[in-house]
This record gives structure tokens, C-alpha cells and sequence, in this order.
């Protein structure tokens, strides 16, 4: 890396760093009843359970939400850079490989059954998930090789023929179909402890493709280059889809299909330091950890008492700042 | 010592053979090119060395190990692909783009290479800070090869690296590749311009429909037969500067538009002659001396001709043998070629193709360089003027067009010519 770009890299990272904590704390912060930042660390010292209707609110509700929050966040960017580049295709997010359907029917069943959310449709959602990767894996599978493009279309067509078995059970579901509805636009209303111990296990696949920045440099140059330079592409390519299906789809059986962030966030970043992995993911990370935490901070209380979906609120808030980096772009070039 | 071999390699896409029972071997250090159509298989087999595509059948060994024992890295230490097509849609770089090329590299660091050196090498150090998609076609190709020679691998495989190059950047490229050559790298590149190959390279490789047509030195293997048998045009050998150049006509041998002679010298006929026979014709000449500079064309195009020893006046013997080439032409044209009395018996010989009712075509030109008064009266004879070539060989093509004038270029097209002496 030419030592200017290695500047641009830590300066974002830098940047991100910054960024995150300063929208940490304001999502802790603020809500319907605002936290001061003493009262913050006040909490924080004394621990769950001391006492006190702050602390109660911190604990139980704000705390657990935040970070659930901000593990979505940071799952639905990574999974969308290594989707976006392994399909070397800027329109992908982490919802094209059908992942995010099949969750969404898991759910839809456990919402139709009467099951408990947990775990009953965070398994059926996670189950969901995994069973249409396994069924975009098999069709896209030939002599060994798993082709991108096969699976990109098989993914997309897989999550049409989801959606339509969604859409029958939510016309046979009666009284049930708000609740599905409001499931499948995504939040984070409600989700507390048991769901951010689910959400505990995107960690790991977080850390997945930290290792592989230098293979997906170099897969930028398309699968044969990357062959000929000696990257064991079929082994990259198993590992971070895997990688990418898993973040997707616990992502999902959390909180719901939350769009947007997963499209958005890759390009931000990546018009701001350039398309180079070592910095983008860290900052995706971070970013669209702090972008998601600030969109579920307005959906609680932009029209509080009550809630906008925080996929609504992504969009309104991702679409024009994206649009902006755009036009900036363009003219500065 | 063998570096790559092939053992009767054969290889097909589903069931399309691409490649039929190839048997080679290179050797550690040979600067090798690979020629032949479009379709012949060349890339395929670029991708077999590399291990990319394993055989259907037979053995591809790189340094005595068959390719498919390879691991990806172990593979990228041992061979270098420079591909005909290299896209990169993101804003990386120079430096980025040629330090992918260390990646297999990337655990011993003394082999692993500088990139900025690398560049330098190469001619190329300004390029280094430069975004890559900024770079024109032929500053791109030099930062594949640098990312290629990152590899240090001690095979270097090339795929068209010159196609989109003009020439400076062709000749810089293959001056390059042969000075890699002289430090160690055994080269092995697809090229498409056969007469680089032919300057540049100690042995060819001549692919045709997947099975080697030739291999060896460059003179032995691009014979004017070899080309046409395996590219399908007409070729000639022209020595020209102390080199050898290969120059190609589309093929329509065997299509006999017609004979047409030609009365030149001195170079006027020259044009007409590569026109001619390039549009079909099977094209004589005469008398003309030897080692005149239409004589020399007229040998290397391979036509009929009479000839006369170096600077002598038309002999009888040479005079019979152009009055029996133009006795079985369709057509005689002359063209504004001095007439002395050394060559006036040419014209005499028109005269009398013309009045054997063989039609005479001129050019203006002929009246005004004429020094012995041998043209006096053509025009009355019937003799047809055209103010230039180009409106002269207009008139050839579109007498064979229509249909009325087949008495004179078709009626009599299939007549065969007389055996050449």
C-alpha cells in the first residue's frame, strides 16, 4: 500500500473509532428518559440490579438494545463488503443469497405457531437461514467449485419463491399478519438479554474476514487473476460466504430484515478510503455499527412514545447521506 | 534442462476437443513464442501450463512435476501469467496492484520483491503513486507484468501482452521481455503479429486446431507454406534491411478471377502487381530484367515471368516467352514504365496480344517516358488509357463485374497457364 493510502486507512480508522464511541454514548444516552453521562458511568460502576428505576431502564432495556443494535450493524456492513466483492457487483447486500428469506419464513412460522421468540423463532429463523445456504450452496456447486455467479442468481430466485410462501402464510395468518409485518421490517423493540447472548455468536464471524483482506484484494481482479497469484480461491470463497450467510442470517433472527445498511455502508466507506480491505472492514464495522445504533436512537424517539421500524429509518437517514458522498465524489474527481 | 513438457496432452471443453495429443518440451532459459489462429488453442494451453485447466489426458509437467501436485501457492511460485485481460474496476493503486503479485511470496521476505524496483526495472518507476484505472493500455500492461515478476517465478508465461500496444510500447514490451530472458526467465508468450515473432523469438511454437504445426527457429517454422497452410491466406517472404518480413494476402487461390500480364520495370508495376494479385488474378510479367526492383516483387509474389539477364536489351528468347504469357493473359496492361530501346520489343509484343484481339490497357504516364518513339499510335490501335492506377485497376474490377464483359476475363479464365521456366 503506497504510504498515502496507509495514511487515508488510519486516518478513517481513526475517524471510525471516534465516531462509534461518540454515537455509543449518545445511543445510551438518549430515549424517552435521557441518561446524563455521569448517571452513565454511575450505572455502569454500580452494576445490573442496584437499584433505582436509571438503572433498571439502563440494564434491562437501553443496554441490551444498544448493543444488539450495534452487532447488527456491524454484521449486516461486513457481510455486505465481502458480498459486494466476491459478486464484484455494487448492487449486492447481505439479503441476495436468500439467507435473509429463509430466516424470515423460520420466523413467519414461529409468529403463525404461536412459539415463544426465544428461543423458538430465533431457531426457526436461524434454521431458516442456513437451510437456504445450504440450498443456494448445492445449486451453485459444480465439480468442486462454487460459482458466484450461479449462486448470486440462485440466492435471488430462491428468495422470490420465500417470499411468495411468506406471503401465503401471512394471508392465512389472520390476526397474526401485523405481527409478521412488523417482524419483517426489523426492530429492535422489545429484544433484550437472550437475544443480544444470539447475537454474542456474530463475534467470531466479525473477526472471519480480517484474515482475508489480502485474498479479497486480490480477488477484486476477478477469480482467475486471483488463481494465477496463487490464492486458493474455491477455500476463500467456502469461508467467506459461510462467513457472510452466518453474519446475514443471526443478524436476522434478532431483529428482523433491516435494509440498507448492508448496501449502504460498504460504498460510504469505501468512497471515503478507497476500495482496499485492510481499511474498509474495520471501519465498515465500526460504521455500520454507529449507523445502525443512531438509526434505532431516532426510531425510539423521533415519534416516541410510540416507534418508527428502524428500516425505515435507515433508509431515510442512509439514502440522502449517500446520495451526498456521490455528488461530493463526483465533482471532486 | 526440460522445464515444462507436455506428454500427449489432450484437452476438451465438455465434449469440443480444444487441444489434440500436444507433445512438446521447453527448455530452462528458451524464449519461446506461441503462434496461430484464433480458436488454435493457445490460451487454453497457457492455462494447462499453469495448472489452471488440468489435461483430459496425457501429463503437463512443470519442473519434472505433474501440474495437478501443485497447490495454488506453490504453483504461483513456479509460474508467472501475464493474462490477455486484466479489469480492474476499483480505484486502487499502481503500488497496490503490483504487490498483489507478492503474495505468494509473502512468508519468505527475502524473495519477496520491492514494487517500486520492480516497476523501475521495467522503465516504469513514475507509474508507482498513479491510481491504476487512470493508466492507459500500455502503462497497464507493463504494471501486469510487474505484478507478474513480483511472483518470482522463474517461468513466465505471456497472453497477448502486445495486442493492445502500438508499437513503441510493443517494441519496449518485447525488448523487455527479452532482456528478462538474458537474466534467467524461461519466456513463453502468445503474440499474434507474426513478424515480431519472427524478429524476436528463438523458437515458435505454430498452433493450428489444436495440434502443433511447427516448432523451432522462427526461419524454419514461418515458411510461406506453414502460413498458409495453418492461417488459410497467401504469404510471401520479403528480405528487406538485412530482415526477413512476411507479408499476407487474403486467400483466393483457386479462384482464377482471370490472367492479366503485366509490360513494367523500375518499380512501376510493383502496386499493380501486389493489387492484382491480392484482388485474384493470377498476374504474369515480362520481359524484365533481373534484379530490377519489379522483377524482385514479381519473384517474391511467385508470378510467371519472363526475364532478361541484368541490364541487357529483350533478347529473342525472353521476347517468345512474353508473346506466349501474353497469348494466354486476359488482358495486357502497361504500365508508365520508360520505354529505351532495351524494353521497346515489350511494346512491340502488346501489339500484337492486340492484334491477336487480347485487349491492351495503358496508363497515361507510358506517352511521356517514352524515349524511342515506340508508343506512336497505340491509342489509334485500340489501346485503352487510364489517367492512374487506381482508375485502371476500377476498370479491371468492374469489367470482371458485369456480365457482358465476361468475353475478355472470364470467357477464357479457366485456361491454365503455361508452365513456369
Amino acid at each position: 500500500m503506497t504510504s498515502r493510502a496507509r495514511r487515508i486507512g488510519r486516518l478513517g480508522i481513526a475517524l471510525a473509532v471516534a465516531i462509534f464511541a461518540a454515537c455509543l454514548l449518545l445511543s445510551l444516552a438518549l430515549g424517552p428518559v435521557s441518561l446524563s453521562p455521569a448517571k452513565l458511568v454511575g450505572y455502569l460502576t454500580a452494576g445490573p440490579g442496584a437499584g433505582g428505576p436509571g438503572n433498571t431502564i439502563f440494564w434491562d432495556i437501553r443496554l441490551p438494545r444498544v448493543l444488539l443494535a450495534f452487532i447488527v450493524g456491524a454484521s449486516l456492513s461486513v457481510a455486505g463488503v465481502i458480498l459486494q466483492d466476491l459478486f464484484l457487483n455494487p448492487l449486492t447486500d447481505p439479503y441476495v443469497t436468500g439467507v435473509s428469506s429463509g430466516a424470515a419464513l423460520g420466523a413467519t412460522f414461529g409468529i403463525v405457531l404461536h412459539l415463544a421468540p426465544l428461543p423458538w423463532m430465533t431457531l426457526l429463523a436461524l434454521a431458516g437461514g442456513f437451510a437456504t445456504l445450504g440450498a443456494v450452496w448445492v445449486v451453485a456447486r459444480r465439480r468442486g467449485r462454487i460459482d458466484i455467479y450461479v449462486l448470486l442468481l440462485a440466492g435471488v430466485t430462491i428468495s422470490y419463491f420465500v417470499t411468495a410462501v411468506i406471503s401465503v402464510l401471512m394471508i392465512r395468518a389472520g390476526q397474526d399478519m401485523d405481527a409478521i409485518i412488523y417482524w419483517l421490517l426489523g426492530s429492535f423493540n422489545g429484544r433484550s438479554w437472550p437475544e443480544v447472548e444470539v447475537a454474542l455468536f456474530a463475534l467470531p464471524f466479525l473477526a472471519v474476514p480480517l484474515f482475508f483482506t489480502r485474498e479479497m484484494n486480490i480477488l477484486l481482479q476477478g477469480e482467475k487473476r486471483a488463481l494465477e497469484l496463487g490464492v486458493d480461491v474455491e477455500r476463500a470463497k467456502r469461508v467467506l460466504l459461510f462467513t457472510a450467510a452466518a453474519l446475514t442470517a443471526i443478524a436476522v433472527s434478532v431483529s428482523g430484515v433491516i435494509g440498507f445498511v448492508g448496501l449502504v455502508v460498504p460504498h460510504i466507506v469505501r468512497l471515503m478510503v478507497g476500495p482496499g480491505h485492510q481499511p474498509v472492514l474495520p471501519i465498515a464495522l465500526l460504521g455500520g455499527a454507529a449507523m445502525m445504533g443512531i438509526a434505532d436512537l431516532l426510531s425510539r424517539t423521533m415519534v416516541a412514545p410510540s416507534e418508527l421500524p428502524v428500516g425505515v429509518v435507515t433508509t431515510f437517514v442512509g439514502a440522502p447521506l449517500f446520495v451526498y458522498l456521490l455528488r461530493r465524489r463526483r465533482s471532486g474527481s | 534442462m526440460t522445464h515444462v513438457a507436455l506428454k500427449d496432452v489432450t484437452f476438451a471443453y465438455d465434449e469440443r476437443p480444444v487441444l489434440r495429443h500436444l507433445t512438446f518440451a521447453l527448455e530452462r532459459g528458451e524464449f519461446v513464442g506461441i503462434v496461430g489462429p484464433n480458436g488454435s488453442g493457445k490460451s487454453t494451453l497457457i492455462d494447462l501450463i499453469d495448472g489452471l485447466q488440468k489435461p483430459s489426458s496425457g501429463e503437463v509437467l512443470v519442473s519434472d512435476r505433474p501440474t495437478g501436485a501443485y497447490r495454488r501457492l506453490e504453483m504461483a511460485r513456479e509460474v508467472a501469467l501475464v493474462p490477455q485481460h486484466f479489469d480492474l474496476g476499483f480505484d486502487l493503486s499502481v503500488r497496490e496492484v503490483v504487490e498483489m503479485g507478492s503474495y505468494c511470496r509473502d512468508k519468505d521476505a527475502v524473495q519477496c520483491g520491492d514494487a517500486g524496483m520492480t516497476l523501475a526495472r521495467l522503465g516504469a518507476a513514475e507509474l508507482e503513486p498513479r491510481p491504476f484505472t487512470e493508466l492507459s493500455g500500455g502503462e497497464r500492461q507493463l504494471v501486469v507484468l510487474a505484478q507478474a515478476l513480483m511472483q518470482q517465478a522463474p517461468l513466465l508465461l505471456l497472453d497477448e501482452p502486445a495486442s493492445a500496444l502500438d508499437v513503441s510500447h510493443q517494441l519496449h514490451l518485447f525488448d523487455l521481455l527479452r532482456e528478462l530472458n538474458r537474466d534467467g526467465l524461461t519466456v513463453l508468450c502468445i503474440l499474434h503479429d507474426l513478424n515480431l515473432a519472427l524478429h524476436y523469438f528463438d523458437k515458435l511454437l505454430v498452433l493450428s486446431e489444436g495440434e502443433v504445426a511447427a516448432f523451432g527457429p522462427p526461419d524454419d517454422v514461418l515458411r510461406p507454406e506453414i502460413v498458409e497452410a495453418v492461417y488459410g491466406v497467401r504469404a510471401y517472404l520479403h528480405r528487406h534491411a538485412g530482415r526477413t518480413y512476411l507479408t499476407f494476402s487474403p486467400r483466393l487461390r483457386g479462384e482464377r478471377k482471370g490472367r492479366i500480364h503485366l509490360v513494367c520495370g523500375g518499380g512501376t508495376g510493383a502496386g499493380l502487381m501486389r493489387e492484382l494479385v491480392d484482388a485474384g488474378y493470377d498476374v504474369s510479367a515480362g520481359v524484365l530484367n533481373a534484379l530490377d526492383t519489379d522483377e524482385e516483387t514479381g519473384r517474391e509474389l511467385g508470378l510467371h515471368m519472363a526475364v532478361e539477364a541484368p541490364f541487357s536489351p529483350v533478347g529473342d528468347e525472353a521476347h517468345a516467352e512474353n508473346l506466349e504469357l501474353m497469348r494466354a493473359a486476359d488482358l495486357v496492361v502497361v504500365t508508365a514504365v520508360p520505354v529505351s530501346h532495351g524494353n521497346a520489343r515489350n511494346l512491340e509484343a502488346a501489339r500484337e496480344a492486340l492484334a491477336g484481339g487480347t485487349p491492351v490497357w495503358a496508363l497515361d504516364g507510358l506517352l511521356e517516358n517514352d524515349f524511342a518513339g515506340a508508343t506512336e499510335g497505340l491509342a489509334g490501335a485500340g489501346v485503352r488509357f487510364f489517367p492512374d492506377e487506381a482508375a485502371l485497376t476500377a476498370a479491371v474490377a468492374e469489367r470482371r463485374a458485369a456480365p457482358a464483359a465476361s468475353v475478355g476475363l472470364m470467357g477464357s479464365a479457366a485456361s491454365e497457364p503455361p508452365p513456369k521456366t
